[in-house]
Order: C-alpha cells, then structure tokens, then sequence
C-alpha cells in the first residue's frame, strides 16, 4: 500500500460503467478514493481548506477525462496523478506564504503514546517544511515516485529534486530531534523539581 | 522484515513518513461534484443540439441561396428570349414567397438561437465581442433596409446568413470554455 492509501483496486465493471458517465459508478470510486485523495491533497498543501478545494476539483476532471483512461497503468495511479498535479497547480497559484510554525504539546510517557507523539511530531514537522521541499520529500519518499517524475511533475529539474529531498530529510531530522531534546529536558526538569519536593 | 528491505526502507523512507495515518476528510463531497457532472452533461446536450441546428440552419441557408440563382439565371435567359414580355417580372413568384417566409421563419427561429447562446457564454476576449459588435451592427443596417423593402429574399438571407457567423462566434467560445474546463 502507498503511503497515502491509493492502491486500491478497482473493478472493470465499476471503471467501465464510470466510462459511460453512470453516476452510481462514479459515486462508488468517490467513496473509495475520497480520503486517499484527501490526504494526499493536505500533505501537499498543508491546508486542509485547500485540499478540500483540490479533492473536489481533481474528482471533477477524473470524471470528466475517464472515457480516455486506456488501462496501461492502474487506476488508482492515473487518479492519484490528477490529485497530484491539481494540489501542485493549486500551490502555484497561490501567493507565496511564510512555513506556519508548529505549537509545542506534551509528551506522555506510555509506548502507544510516544509512537502517537513521533506521528505528530513528524506530522508537524512535515507542515513546516516549505512546499517545494514538502512535496518532494512526500512523493518520493511515501508515494514512491523517482526523482525524474517528480521533476516532470514539478516542471523542474531531476537535481532540484534531488536537492529538495536531502534538505527536506535533513530539516525533517533536525525538527524532530529539537522537540526531542526539548521534551527530554521538559522531563528532566520535571523530576528535577519533583526530587526538590 | 530482513536487512534487505530495511535497507531499502532506510534509503525510500527513512523518517517513516510512509507510516503516518490517513487523514479523514470529515465531509462529503459526492453532492457538488454530481451536481457539477449532471451540469456539464446537460450543456453538452444542449451544444450539441444547438451545433446540429446550425448546420441545418446552414444548409437550409444553401438551398435558398442556390434556388435564388436558379431562379435569376432563368429569369436572365427567359427574359433574352423575349426581351418584349416583361409582364410579372416585378412581382415575386411563388417560389420566391415560398422562400421569402422559409427564411423569415429561419431570422426568427435564428435569432432566438443566438439570445439563449448568449446567455450560456461566459466573458469573450476583445477581439471577439469587437466582432459580435460589428455583426450586431450590420444586422442592424440590413433591418433598417428590410423595414423599406421587406420581400427583398437577397436581404432576408444576409440577416440570417450574419445571425449565423454571430452564433459560431458564441459557440466557438463555449468550445474554448469547455477545453480549459477539461485541461484541468
């Protein structure tokens, strides 16, 4: 499964009925990509008002363009390519913004919730990251797309990918080793200040 | 897991970004995007009706047009053989009224067309409502000349032949909106 859920089989009839333009069919690939493509759209644009815009939009032109859908490649795959390249476009449009900074939370002690806490750690991080740096480190690196894809996607070179990436990784890394080492010396201090009661 | 995929994982993933959970969306969207389906459906259709009724349009344009010739060229060679009957010349002939309300009917059904186009086109570029206003203008000119000499079948197929440039002008738009609408 892709990082974001996308490979998701779908049925001939179901593809073929969407073909003709049968609502019901087209209703069912809606239900069973929605949220892939969703989420998709908000790890690319970190918005989620944005990417709910690009969902109903990147649906609209896949129903629209499906009778020319010729079945080289999956499904799931030529869809997931339309979310991609409506969030891209969306971004493009947009007036350039600085990265929102992240708020601090704390950490509980317990396995499941230090496993909860890295998610939301590298969740945050991730949104920190700036958007050509976010959506490459995002394709390659969950929904596996090579480095010259990813230029094509982009409209950039294959080098500017591999730059975004290992700075996008490097920031990544960095981010969360801060709020690491910020929640370790929140502990410490905490049982410093419980040995002195 | 063996070191093999670990090693591919650490070089692919290596932050475990592919572990984060879905996000749930938190809305259904089925609604606007059927409705926006059900919409372009139903302006197809009706372009494509409307594209089908110019052609004939079009052609029943053709027809007259020719039968007109046809007449006139007869007129011509009746009238070097007789040079001396010249009784009837003046009055139109049957066929002549027959095509005169065919294409009165066709101005009208015509004019009716270009009003709905209209409505269904959205912003033009300059050049093109500069065109609109040149042909709105020579519609015009040849009214005025039609309300002096309304059986002229000569100025009745101007009016619908201008009416039909006008349309092509509007649908040629829809097809441009409907292109950009597509490539998104």
């Amino acid at each position: 499964m892709t990082g974001s859920g996308f490979d998701i089989h779908l049925d001939e009839v179901t593809l073929a009925s969407a073909k003709r333009g049968d609502m019901r069919a087209c209703e069912k690939i809606y239900r069973s990509y929605h949220t892939p493509a969703y989420t998709l759209a908000v790890r690319i644009c970190k918005c989620r008002e944005l990417a709910q815009e690009v969902t109903q939009e990147a649906f609209i032109t896949a129903f629209r363009r499906v009778p020319q859908f010729r079945g080289e490649s999956p499904f799931w795959g030529w869809l997931r390519r339309v979310v991609i390249n409506h969030a891209i476009s969306s971004l493009r449009k947009l007036p350039r913004h600085d990265a929102v900074e992240f708020e601090d939370y704390m950490v509980a002690t317990s396995g499941d919730q230090e496993r909860l806490g890295h998610a939301m750690d590298l969740s945050q991080a991730l949104e920190k990251l700036g958007d050509g740096d976010r959506q490459v480190v995002w394709l390659h690196d969950v929904e596996g797309y090579k480095h010259r894809e990813i230029a094509d996607l982009l409209g950039k070179t294959e080098s500017y990918s591999k730059t975004r990436l290992n700075r996008a990784r490097a920031r990544l890394r960095s981010l969360i080793d801060a709020n690491e080492a910020q929640d370790s010396a929140a502990t410490t201090l905490g049982a410093t200040l419980n040995a002195r009661l | 897991m063996n070191a093999n995929d670990r090693w591919n994982n650490a070089t692919t993933d290596p932050l475990g970004l592919s572990d984060l959970e879905a996000i749930e969306p938190g809305y259904d969207g089925w609604a606007r995007i059927e409705s926006s389906l059900r919409s372009q459906v139903a302006a197809q259709r009706n372009w494509r009706r409307t594209g089908g009724w110019l052609a004939v349009a079009a052609s029943l344009v053709l027809i007259v047009s020719i039968s007109i010739r046809n007449n006139e060229d007869a007129a011509t060679f009746e009238s070097s053989l007789a040079s001396n009957t010249n009784a009837g010349a003046s009055n139109p002939t049957a066929r002549d009224t027959d095509n005169i309300a065919a294409l009165i009917s066709l101005s009208q059904e015509m004019e009716d067309q270009v009003k709905q186009l209209r409505q269904e086109t959205s912003s033009m570029p300059a050049e093109s409502v500069i065109y609109v206003a040149e042909l709105e203008d020579l519609i015009a000119q040849v009214d005025n000349e039609l309300s002096f000499t309304p059986d002229s079948i000569d100025l009745w197929g101007q009016r619908v032949n201008l009416l039909l440039d006008l349309a092509q002008i509007y649908q040629q738009q829809w097809q441009i909106d409907y292109g950009r609408m597509a490539a998104l």
